[in-house]
């Protein structure tokens, strides 16, 4: 085996000798470090571009920017009531470099004084004509703006330069056209010598056209223009044509197509639905103390006091409505006719043996809520002081509500757009009281109404509730809603010695059209 | 070369160029010349030595300064190296070897008239799992459970892989003749 003490001294010495051994790698090393450096450092950069918060917020600069825009071009929209077209005529063979120097003279057309000059040399005729009654066929308007021999070399400034040597005395013709854009070209002689012209057609502002006539020598020049005017045309081709009526429509803003793209909204939801809910309701009528006739006869005060309401079937038939505000919120309301039956044990009865007049516990209670002669139980209310009997006999008696309800409620919804979706709801319901009806001792029915200032008008109630929502089609849902009701405040109007907090548990089952 | 290693190591984690250039230029050589023990070409040497800087420079955020920069470095090479030698599957088949010790003293023994480049092709020569053992046993100086967990071979294996390097290695020794004067001269044949 081997030493090892020798085995230290081998390790040693082959660590001593390579573990600080060095060598220059290659520099292609390095170089291929850096290249996959770098492509590590363009993969970083992308991730950066592509987080959609970036491109959210390019988005939204953009959208600004074209509301802003449209905005602006609005305004300058409403500024003038005309659009303005600006039309530059450019005829080939005419040096393109003249026709930036007319379009600057252009537009000075009908106020420069050369032209003055030259209608009172000439006795031209000056007609004022406004641009949207030109006729159609005979739309265009020449003027021919000759300039004579004795003419200083300042007028051809006036309108334009024509580098036509052939032309040693001709002057500028200006062809202001004032046919509408859309007008057809039916002559070739029209753009011959046209230097360049710019029409601003903004109405009801009018073009001076001076028009060269009756003057023999303008007249004289005329027929050489003509006769120049063939000559160009020979050499002119005819594709040019298309040229000018595309040119007519580079400068026209159209102002009808800008306001599109901001009226842009989802068309809301709405919904409306019927339905019948089967419902257990109580409404849960609480004697605070016993009331006068009862309070009097000392062995039935106890028992007269823990009288119980207790739920019997009861339905609702309802309407609905509703929007849908966003994919999961909606807001809904409706009217509901709610039947509520309930029945009352309050013990016994008392009963005076001189009249024979009897009176349970609770209509002898409402009775003490209202004294008024039209009272329904206005009857009960006295009578049963001096020797009336307590008659101990448990006694449920039907305690009838209805109610007209106004539900508003705020809905979520899970799965909005699946098959089956639920919602969740929550809101409060207006109960308007309509009727009561409490079966009395005797037998006979107590009818209480609204107007008989025992019930409050109007009692609030909170509602919430569990909706299954199946969407039969595309416009069609059956609803299954299990709800749940509880009055906020008191039923009665005065609650000294009575006191109603409705509830009411229910399954709704109704059908719904969405629009 | 005077360098401030603390700035150096806060350049790489800035992904600074010019840091990690400093970096490559400090360490570089070192760290090649145990690629070059690792494997068995140049070539091979220089992929592993750049996936290994990528590696640094990727997670030089890890770097604690509490350690030696030095001792990190090297332990990414070898763990680079490592990863290389198993996608290359030089480390697939590790089997336990009988060793017979050829009987060599090692009392003489001593390296120090070899050049580096000579001992380094006499690792280079061993066959793989041989060479990667003896790398790690000898030079970098680990333990063999630790290389058998590394590895993911047994200890035994480990150690006999190890000596049967060692007796290559002595092998290759003793066909170089070495003379008193310290000279060295390849054994005739």
């Amino acid at each position: 085996m081997m030493d090892p003490s020798n085995i230290n001294n081998f390790e040693d010495q082959w660590r001593k000798a390579l573990q600080e051994a060095c060598e220059t790698p290659p520099p292609s090393v390095w170089e291929g470090i850096e290249a996959r450096l770098d492509k590590e450092q363009e993969k970083v950069v992308p991730m950066w571009w592509q987080s959609p918060k970036v491109w959210y917020a390019a988005a939204s600069i953009v959208a600004l920017l074209l509301v802003g825009g449209g905005l602006w071009l609005s305004g300058i929209k409403t500024d003038s009531n005309s659009p303005q077209v600006a039309v530059t005529r450019k005829p080939a063979g005419v040096l393109e470099s003249e026709s930036a120097e007319t379009a600057q003279h252009a537009p000075s057309v009908g106020e420069s004084p050369n032209t003055e000059k030259v209608a009172a040399a000439g006795g031209p005729k000056t007609a004022s004509i406004k641009a949207g009654q030109q006729e159609p066929i005979e739309s265009r308007v020449e003027i021919a703006a000759a300039r004579n021999g004795n003419a200083n070399e300042e007028r051809e400034n006036t309108f334009a330069k024509t580098a036509n040597s052939a032309i040693e005395q001709a002057g500028v013709r200006v062809g202001v056209d004032t046919q509408r854009p859309a007008a057809k070209y039916d002559s070739v002689n029209e753009v011959i010598n046209s230097a360049s012209v710019a029409v601003e057609n903004v109405q009801p502002s009018e073009i001076a056209v001076v028009k060269a006539a009756g003057n023999s020598n303008a007249a004289g020049w005329e027929d050489q223009n003509k006769t120049i005017s063939a000559q160009l045309l020979a050499s002119l081709p005819y594709s040019d044509l298309d040229v000018y009526v595309q040119k007519r429509h580079v400068f026209f803003r159209p102002h009808l197509q800008i306001e599109e793209p901001v009226k842009k909204k989802k068309p809301k939801e709405y919904f409306a639905g019927v339905g019948v809910m089967p419902a257990s309701f109580n409404p849960d009528v609480q004697l605070k103390e016993a009331p006068m006739a009862f309070s009097a006869q000392s062995v039935s005060q106890r028992r007269a006091t823990t009288g119980s309401s207790e739920a019997r079937a009861s339905y609702a038939v309802q309407t609905q409505g509703g929007v849908r505000l966003s994919k999961h919120w909606s807001v809904e309301t409706g009217i509901s006719y709610l039947r509520g039956n309930s029945a009352y044990e309050g013990g016994g009865y008392v009963l005076n043996p001189y009249n024979s007049l009897s009176s349970n516990v609770l209509e002898n209670a409402l009775a003490g809520l209202n004294t008024a002669a039209n009272s329904p139980a206005a009857d009960k209310a006295a009578g049963f002081n001096n020797g009336a009997l307590y008659i101990d006999v448990a006694k449920k008696v039907s305690n009838n509500y209805q109610y007209l309800q106004l539900p508003v409620q705020a809905g979520f919804t899970l799965n909005p757009d699946k098959k089956f979706s639920y919602s969740v709801l929550g809101g409060m319901m207006a109960n308007f009281f309509l009727v009561n009806e409490l079966e009395s001792a005797s037998g006979d029915i107590i009818r209480t109404t609204a107007s008989d200032d025992i019930y409050r008008g109007t009692n609030w109630a909170a509602t919430t509730g569990l909706r299954l929502n199946y969407k039969l089609s595309s416009n069609w849902a059956a609803n299954l809603t299990g709800s749940y009701q509880k009055a906020v405040s008191s039923g009665f109007k005065s609650n000294q010695s009575l006191d109603s907090h409705p509830y009411l548990y229910g399954v709704s089952w109704s059908v719904r059209y969405s629009f | 070369m005077t360098f401030n290693e603390k700035e150096l190591v806060t350049g790489c984690k800035q992904r600074n160029r010019i840091a990690q250039k400093q970096l490559y230029d400090v360490f570089g050589g070192k760290l090649f010349a145990i690629c070059l023990r690792y494997t068995k070409n140049r070539a091979d040497a220089e992929d592993v030595l750049q996936d290994a800087f990528i590696k640094i420079y990727e997670n030089i955020d890890s770097f604690r300064s509490d350690s030696p920069l030095e001792y990190w470095l090297r332990s990414v090479v070898v763990n680079t190296a490592l990863n290389h030698l198993r996608q290359q599957k030089y480390l697939k088949e590790l089997d336990d070897i009988d060793v017979h010790h050829n009987g060599l003293s090692d009392r003489e023994f001593t390296l120090g008239n070899f050049q580096m480049q000579q001992l380094m092709e006499m690792i280079r020569e061993l066959p793989p799992g041989c060479q990667t053992i003896f790398n790690l046993y000898a030079i970098e100086g680990y333990q063999h459970n630790e290389i058998a967990q590394m590895l993911g071979i047994s200890e035994g294996t480990s150690k006999s892989q190890y000596s049967r390097a060692r007796t290559l290695l002595q092998q290759k020794l003793n066909k170089e003749k070495r003379f008193d004067d310290g000279s060295v001269q390849h054994k005739q044949f």
